[in-house]
């Protein structure tokens, strides 16, 4: 009896299974049907389209808005690469190529760049000197509050004008005619031409950005382009649709005619799924996607994308990690090889050793190869020792947890989980991992609330001097507070002189006094692996400036 | 009846019956009735066995495996369960000087193993550098875009400078890997027509010391470099971190279970008191405090659970899961409160309560033995369902990291790490997500089952 109830139950508990998946199936046949309906397939969908010389890409996040002077995230940068252009820009070889500037000298004291008389805004005014002026000074001022003003402070008394300190017109840079800009120098200074392609330095419309009444950037009719392309298009949160600029200098050397960016989503499945189904041309993958792209037998490219990513140490006195034998205890401890070959699995990452990527240059080669870091074998007896050390130094029976802030992205939070247990199995020191959206983290760091952060430095210009400040004492981005007096007179050589033999000595000295002191714990460098539609050719990934680039790209007829 | 002409027989006594086998069943109490309806419904019956498995795999369970589930084993990175596990023991890694080997074309300069593959081959006359790939896939193997050869991945670009060498240490499987090194001409042009193509077959490989550290080493037998050793033995497989699947599942249950249990079972106690006040006392009161029950449901739950993690001062790393638990308690009991409110209204004018009040029963007297009693099957009830929305909610807050820090698991936080590798090891997703349906289906099963043992009124028809 019992039995039979039993099985007439279990029957019918399938049977409603059964049911329940066929009604599901049918379910999404149904909704498959009506969604095909209503796609409409046309050219703008398409990855790459020839006949109307269109792409469509995938962006991870919207930019938060589009004015040069205040950008700081990549994507904005990227757009702004694309839609503007300052004096110079970077080919896709890292070389600098004439921009608005037809010609320039660059001296010790100053530099002058003569405008090409062809220069047009998308409105068919010419692009002058004073656009320059204008731009340079909004960008200092204090009331605009550009988290980048700092990369203007080799400009003559730029730091002044940001602090308040003065008026900005008597900025060092004047429009001596509607085509010459001269600029004066704060100090002999080396480099300004490296500098100028940087996304601050643009040119901004004085009568423009008066008239958008504080909107300047909000949206694109809030917009006024120099560069390659216009934007048409800025459906916020969705979509954004460039099309090449009429009026623009370089226009012979554009072939495509429209970019479309119909999609805006961070998920690394998501985007590889867009790619799969030829809807966007190009896709960046993640150490989930990686095999995915290997199955279905794309070929997968890589680049060296070079942002070096570090463990800051909070220095602040009343922080643990102010003590050199715990950090050197932490440092021996990290296998920064295991790191990037067992944990983020992704081509392309390279262990880091130093703050110096790889691939920057020195006096004749690599700055690497002629400063070469000593190697760091991980050493856990010796970590033990330090930490020993420390802890008697501190006079603790035990180490209170440290705080290791991160991102709160899937890579920085396995990296975290991973440092978590390497320090708990081979020290015995817990580890609290505090997670934040980039925005927080950056206030943490700003107020000193962590122990330790998993940093890193992205690139701004092309000389070692874009990471060699970045632990002089007086630098707003050194949030751990760290100080050494040979490091501050180091990185005051780099700045000021203009033997190049002598800089380089200079950055040696500072790789040095950040590895003895264990000011950081270099990470890895960051690599890139993408697919891109196979007709799609010109496509320019860069270290610095604009990435990707698409702007001197062509689709192959086939 | 008959009224006329009494017979004799009306007035004989009745002839004596045989004594007649009396029909009596033992009395049953409530709980015998309702332990027998329970025990002939199979679904309940099958529920309540998966459910007590449940606790014995959450309580007993890492008793019994002894693995801490914060361990990571890098040897055994996102393996699916059951993965073969046979390494050698090796050399510990030493960097590579790079020294000559001899040997023409692509070839190996050492064995090929986990730890690492070690490549050389010859120059090429009109080379800039070398881009070297690996593939899982022989080289015949067709692409599906016919324009560009599919090479695997990209692991580097080497400068004949550097030495016409390549150690490639990135994520090897020991499975055969396809490595082309490809010759790149002038303007970064891969010049395939001169790629080299070699097989390499990768042992797993693991150094004295590791195993020693891990105790994969049994310290009787003298082990040594070249030996056979089994890796540790995941029966469930590893996360993306080596970590073991079973341990994360058993501790990632108790933070489910006890939200499930814990929450509920406070929630419920309160949604009784609370509601057998207003239904006993009703009148004002009754209106005043269930008024106050509408207004608690109308609160947002997401938005009070990040207030409470905010108010508790919830710094980095530290887990989430009591204001998880306050939260759920503050906000879960209107709905207890609301049906135990009804039935002590209707119980309240029963004829057996008047009787008993007649009768001169005190107040204590009645809610202990007729209030309580007669609606306790309702309060179980209700209790059975809440527990599988608490565990449903857990998990959900998990999925969005709202509840347990890392490194502790539970099953929310695990699916919410599996769904990023879904397409190359399902297995990280599918464990906890079978976890949670299945804990959820069977408590919703006991659930069903025990209403309808508890409350003949309620009861579903079938």
């Amino acid at each position: 009896m019992a039995d039979r109830t039993f099985w007439q139950s279990m029957w019918a508990l399938t049977m409603l299974a059964a049911a329940a998946l066929g009604g599901l199936l049918l379910l999404m046949l149904i909704i498959a049907y009506f969604a095909d309906l209503t796609i409409v397939d046309d050219a703008s969908s398409a990855a790459v389209d020839y006949e109307s010389r269109s792409i469509s890409i995938v962006i991870s996040e919207e930019p938060p808005q589009m004015d040069s002077t205040r950008a700081t995230d990549a994507v904005s940068g990227m757009l702004l690469g694309h839609l503007m252009e300052g004096l110079l820009r970077y080919d896709g070889e890292g070389n600098l190529q004439p921009g608005v500037a037809e010609s320039w000298t660059v001296t010790p004291e100053g530099a002058v760049f003569k405008l090409r008389d062809d220069a047009r805004w998308s409105d068919g005014e010419p692009v002058t000197a004073h656009d320059f002026v204008f731009s340079w000074r909004t960008a200092l001022a204090p009331e605009t509050a550009s988290l980048y003003a700092f990369i203007m402070y080799p400009v003559k008394h730029a730091e002044a004008i940001n602090l308040g300190d003065m008026p900005s017109d008597q900025l060092g840079v004047v429009a001596e005619d509607d085509l010459t800009l001269r600029v004066e120098f704060e100090r002999p200074l080396a480099f300004f031409d490296r500098l100028v392609a940087f996304t601050t330095y643009y040119p901004i419309r004085e009568d423009f950005y008066l008239a958008r009444d504080g909107r300047y950037g909000a949206d694109a009719e809030d917009l006024l382009f120099n560069g390659a392309f216009v934007m048409t298009k800025w459906v916020h949160g969705a979509e954004v649709a460039l099309e090449k600029n009429p009026y623009y200098w370089n226009k012979d050397s554009i072939w495509l005619e429209r970019i479309n960016i119909p999609f805006i989503t961070p998920d690394s499945n998501t985007q590889l799924n867009l790619f799969k189904d030829g809807k966007v041309a190009m896709v960046q993958l993640s150490p989930d996607t990686l095999k995915n792209a290997v199955q279905n037998r794309w070929p997968i490219r890589r680049f060296a994308e070079g942002t070096v990513f570090f463990i800051e140490f909070n220095h602040r006195p009343e922080r643990l990690t102010r003590n050199l034998n715990l950090r050197k205890a932490l440092y021996y401890a990290t296998d920064t090889a295991e790191l990037v070959y067992r944990v983020i699995k992704l081509p392309g990452f390279l262990p880091g050793a130093s703050l110096f990527p790889t691939w920057l240059r020195g006096e004749h080669d690599y700055l690497r190869r002629e400063y070469p870091v000593p190697a760091h074998p991980v050493n856990v007896t010796r970590a033990r020792e330090h930490l020993e050390l420390a802890r008697q130094e501190l006079g603790l029976d035990e180490f209170p947890p440290l705080v290791l802030l991160v991102g709160d992205t899937p890579t920085s939070l396995k990296q975290a989980e991973y440092f978590q247990n390497t320090f708990k199995r081979h020290l015995g020191l817990e580890v609290r991992i505090d997670a934040q959206i980039f925005k927080q983290r950056l206030e943490k760091m700003t107020l000193g609330q962590f122990d330790m952060v998993a940093a890193g430095w992205a690139p701004d210009f092309d000389d070692p001097l874009t990471y060699g400040d970045l632990f002089a004492s007086w630098n707003k981005n050194n949030r751990g507070y760290f100080r050494s007096d040979a490091l501050d007179a180091q990185v005051r050589i780099a700045q000021g002189s203009l033997n190049q033999n002598e800089r380089m000595r200079a950055f040696g000295e500072i790789q040095r006094i950040l590895l003895e002191e264990v000011a950081i714990i270099p990470n890895y460098e960051r690599g890139r692996v993408f697919v891109a539609d196979p007709s799609l050719e010109g496509l320019i990934r860069r270290t610095i400036g604009p990435d990707p680039d698409y702007s001197r790209a062509r689709i192959r007829e086939d | 009846m008959s009224t006329a002409n009494p017979s004799e027989l009306d007035f004989s006594p009745a002839p004596e019956r045989a004594p007649q086998a009396r029909l009596v069943r033992p009395s049953l109490s409530y709980w015998q009735d309702a332990w027998r309806r329970l025990r002939l419904n199979p679904r309940a019956m099958i529920s309540l066995a998966i459910v007590v498995g449940l606790l014995v795999f959450t309580l007993v369970g890492p008793m019994l495996w002894r693995l801490d589930p914060a361990n990571q084993d890098l040897e055994q990175l996102s393996i699916p369960p059951g993965a073969a596990r046979t390494a050698h023991i090796v050399e510990p890694y030493t960097a590579w000087r790079r020294e000559a080997t001899p040997g023409t074309g692509l070839r190996l300069a050492s064995e090929a193993t986990t730890q690492s593959v070690r490549l050389v081959w010859d120059a090429h006359p009109s080379a800039r550098a070398f881009e070297v790939f690996r593939d899982i896939y022989p080289p015949t193997h067709p692409p599906t875009q016919s324009t560009q050869d599919a090479l695997g991945i990209p692991l580097g670009e080497i400068s004949p400078q550097d030495g016409l060498a390549f150690e490639d240490r990135l994520a090897l499987e020991p499975i055969t890997y396809y490595y082309h090194v490809v010759p790149v001409g002038a303007g970064n042009r891969l010049l395939s027509d001169a790629r080299e193509t070699i097989e390499v077959e990768v042992t797993r490989a693991i150094t004295l010391e590791e195993a020693t550290q891990r105790g994969l080493v049994s310290t009787g037998k003298k082990t040594q470099v070249g030996d056979e050793v089994e890796l540790a033995w995941h029966p469930l497989g590893t996360d993306y971190l080596g970590r073991d699947m079973l341990a994360r599942l058993m501790y990632g249950a108790r933070v489910s279970l006890f939200i499930g249990i814990v929450a509920p079972f406070l929630y419920v106690l309160l949604g009784v008191a609370y509601g057998s006040l207003a239904g006993f006392v009703g009148g004002a009161t009754d209106q005043t405090l269930m008024r106050f029950a509408d207004f608690v449901v109308a609160l947002p739950f997401l938005l009070f659970m990040i207030l409470f993690k905010v108010l508790f001062g919830i710094g980095p790393g530290e887990s989430g899961i009591i204001p998880m638990l306050i939260a759920l308690v503050i906000l879960g009991w209107p709905a207890t409160a609301r049906l135990v409110r009804g039935q002590i209204l209707q119980i309240r004018e029963e004829s057996y309560v008047s009787a008993a009040r007649l009768m001169g029963s005190p107040t204590g007297y009645l809610i202990a033995r007729h209030m309580i009693p007669n609606t306790l099957g309702v309060i179980l009830v209700t209790l059975t369902f809440a527990i599988p929305s608490a565990i449903f909610t857990e998990a959900f807050l998990s999925f969005i990291g709202m509840g347990v820090a890392p490194p502790t698991p539970s099953w929310g936080s695990m699916s919410n790490e599996g769904i990023k590798t879904m397409l190359v090891s399902p297995h990280e997703l599918i464990l906890p997500a079978i976890f949670i349906s299945v804990t959820v289906l069977a408590f919703n099963l006991l659930g069903d089952g025990l209403r309808d043992a508890l409350d003949a009124r309620m009861r579903s028809v079938e």
